[in-house]
């Protein structure tokens, strides 16, 4: 299988572009953290004046939102020039060209982990309900890599031949920000939309995410057996796309 | 070990691959589209679409319909003007381009690389580089910390061991990227003009480690534009025109063959300067 006859190349792609992400220093990935703790900040202020939610609830629930948000956010805007910025290691030599997609999408996951870890503190502090329900992050996080993972593989390949797409992703990043609960809870929503405004694997995720951190609940089977559908049938997309155009990657490049 | 790589028309067919062939090619067709602008966005191909302006590409063949065979340990050359689809061909049996007709099928590993030093960092140390290309060209981590003198001693490039590589004179890139690829366990080894940089004695160096390789039984490719170097090391020849085989043979006679073409222009020789022009940009970048 490719990962493990590429282990090697795979762990030197994601440990350089973390170095590149971080500028080598602890104080970089100190940096790093800033941008979504001001957000929260920011968010917390606006919004907590709106709804008179309790403080320290309301900021967990957007912390969680906003942290789990940012994997796919980040991760997938990344992953759109993995491939175009690699030309070298397209053009001039073989490699399984989903490496570098893969490699990317790797170091986005640990980017992730480290914003969860300070989560995990602030859970905490705040003396949130520590539950054997917490064992069933790990489980979860699969679902939600293999969702952004096979959204990656498909705008990694589509970016060969459609050079505006990290624009339209953009777009589509800050439309899915407010489409996914984030800063408000679900109970906004009116009830007749609320079946479409499930379909959101994301949404999805995020909640999920909730029962288990701040909740300690475990998420329903029909919940968590939606979310692994989906990521299965995104993954089998973005993987076929991939495939078919894999191809022409050393012509088009 | 090995693959077949087919055009999705072709099927591979069992009867033209056989354990002692190492490389086979089959009917093999490339052809390129060559888009009319630098790059496509999907604006473009939307307003293409709506004004029914479907030609935002012009095609051109690089290779057309070529059959060889190349047994194991067998050292052949390849030789031809620019542009006549030698790198194109190299390309195709490392398999970074896919044909659009016809088949390739390779027995053994392939070593991966054509170019030296794809993927070097220059703002790494030579060590660190070691590894990184070592990953690259797939030798595993074990096998380079076993080997990891021998390479710096070939390369001569002991003393610059923690040296970053923006540093480095482009000879010196030569050499260490040649060092490190002769130690991928493969068995076809495809060297596309690897040769061109590096000083006399090194030059020489390298190309007894090639001979030595290939008296192990290790089948080798080679794209020069040094005809010396080509009787030198091969025993057998092609010479391509245009993306045609022209002549295949013992070395000396092609040679002869492509030093009489360059005299006398064959009469097909008439090609569109353009489409030249635009082919040698997309081999360039």
């Amino acid at each position: 299988m490719w990962f493990f006859e590429y282990y090697d190349l795979i762990r030197i792609l994601t440990i350089s572009d973390l170095r590149v992400k971080y500028q080598s220093s602890v104080l970089g990935f100190l940096w790093s953290l800033l941008n979504p703790f001001l957000m929260l900040l920011v968010l917390y202020v606006v919004f907590s004046g709106l709804y008179n939610q309790s403080s320290t609830d309301f900021i967990l629930y957007l912390f969680v939102g906003i942290t789990s948000y940012r994997f796919f956010s980040n991760g997938t805007s990344a992953s759109v020039q993995s491939i175009v910025s690699k030309a070298n290691l397209v053009t001039k030599i073989y490699i399984p060209r989903k490496i570098l997609v893969f490699s990317i999408m790797l170091s986005g996951l640990i980017s992730a982990m480290l914003e969860f870890l300070i989560l995990f503190a602030l859970l905490i502090i705040f003396m949130a309900p520590i539950t054997f329900n917490y064992l069933l992050f790990p489980v979860i996080t699969l679902v939600y890599f293999g969702i952004v993972y096979g959204i990656a593989l498909a705008l990694g390949a589509l970016y060969v031949f459609y050079r505006d797409l990290n624009q339209i992703w953009e777009v589509v990043i800050s439309i899915g920000f407010f489409l996914s609960p984030i800063i408000y809870p679900v109970t906004v929503i009116p009830e007749h939309l609320l079946k479409y405004y499930m379909l959101n694997p994301i949404t999805i995720i995020m909640q999920m995410y909730r029962d288990i951190l701040l909740y300690g609940i475990s998420p329903s089977l029909l919940t968590f057996g939606y979310a692994v559908c989906a990521a299965i049938i995104i993954l089998a997309i973005g993987a076929t796309i991939f495939s078919r155009l894999e191809w022409r990657f050393a012509e088009e490049i | 070990m090995g693959f077949i790589r087919c055009s999705p028309l072709d099927h591979p067919e069992p009867e033209w691959q056989s354990e002692e062939t190492a490389i086979s090619v089959h009917n093999l067709t490339k052809k390129f589209k060559i888009p009319k602008q630098r790059s496509l966005t999907a604006f473009d191909r939307l307003s293409a679409y709506v004004r029914r302006h479907p030609s935002l590409y012009e095609e051109f063949f690089a290779l057309r319909d070529i059959n060889f065979r190349v047994e194991h340990g067998e050292a052949l050359g390849i030789i031809g003007p620019n542009g006549s689809g030698k790198s194109t061909l190299l390309k195709l049996i490392a398999g970074v381009l896919s044909p659009n007709l016809g088949c390739v099928s390779v027995q053994g590993k392939v070593a991966p690389f054509l170019e030296l030093g794809v993927g070097f960092e220059p703002e790494l140390s030579s060590r660190e580089n070691i590894y990184l290309y070592g990953a690259i060209i797939g030798i595993p981590r074990r096998e380079i910390d076993r080997r990891y003198w021998d390479i710096l001693d070939f390369s001569e490039l002991r003393r610059f061991e923690y040296l970053k590589l923006r540093n480095f004179s482009s000879g010196m890139y030569a050499r260490l990227a040649f060092s490190i690829a002769i130690q991928a366990d493969s068995d076809i080894l495809l060297l596309d003009e690897v040769l061109a940089v590096g000083d006399e004695p090194f030059q020489r160096k390298c190309m007894e480690k090639i001979e030595e390789l290939r008296r192990a039984g290790r089948t080798t490719l080679y794209v020069s534009h040094n005809l010396e170097s080509v009787k030198a090391m091969c025993n057998r020849c092609i010479l391509l025109q245009e993306g045609q085989i022209v002549s295949i043979g013992s070395p000396d006679d092609v040679i002869d063959r492509y030093h009489k073409g360059m005299e006398l222009p064959p009469e097909s020789g008439e090609q569109k300067p353009e489409q030249s022009d635009s082919f040698e940009k997309i081999i360039n970048f």
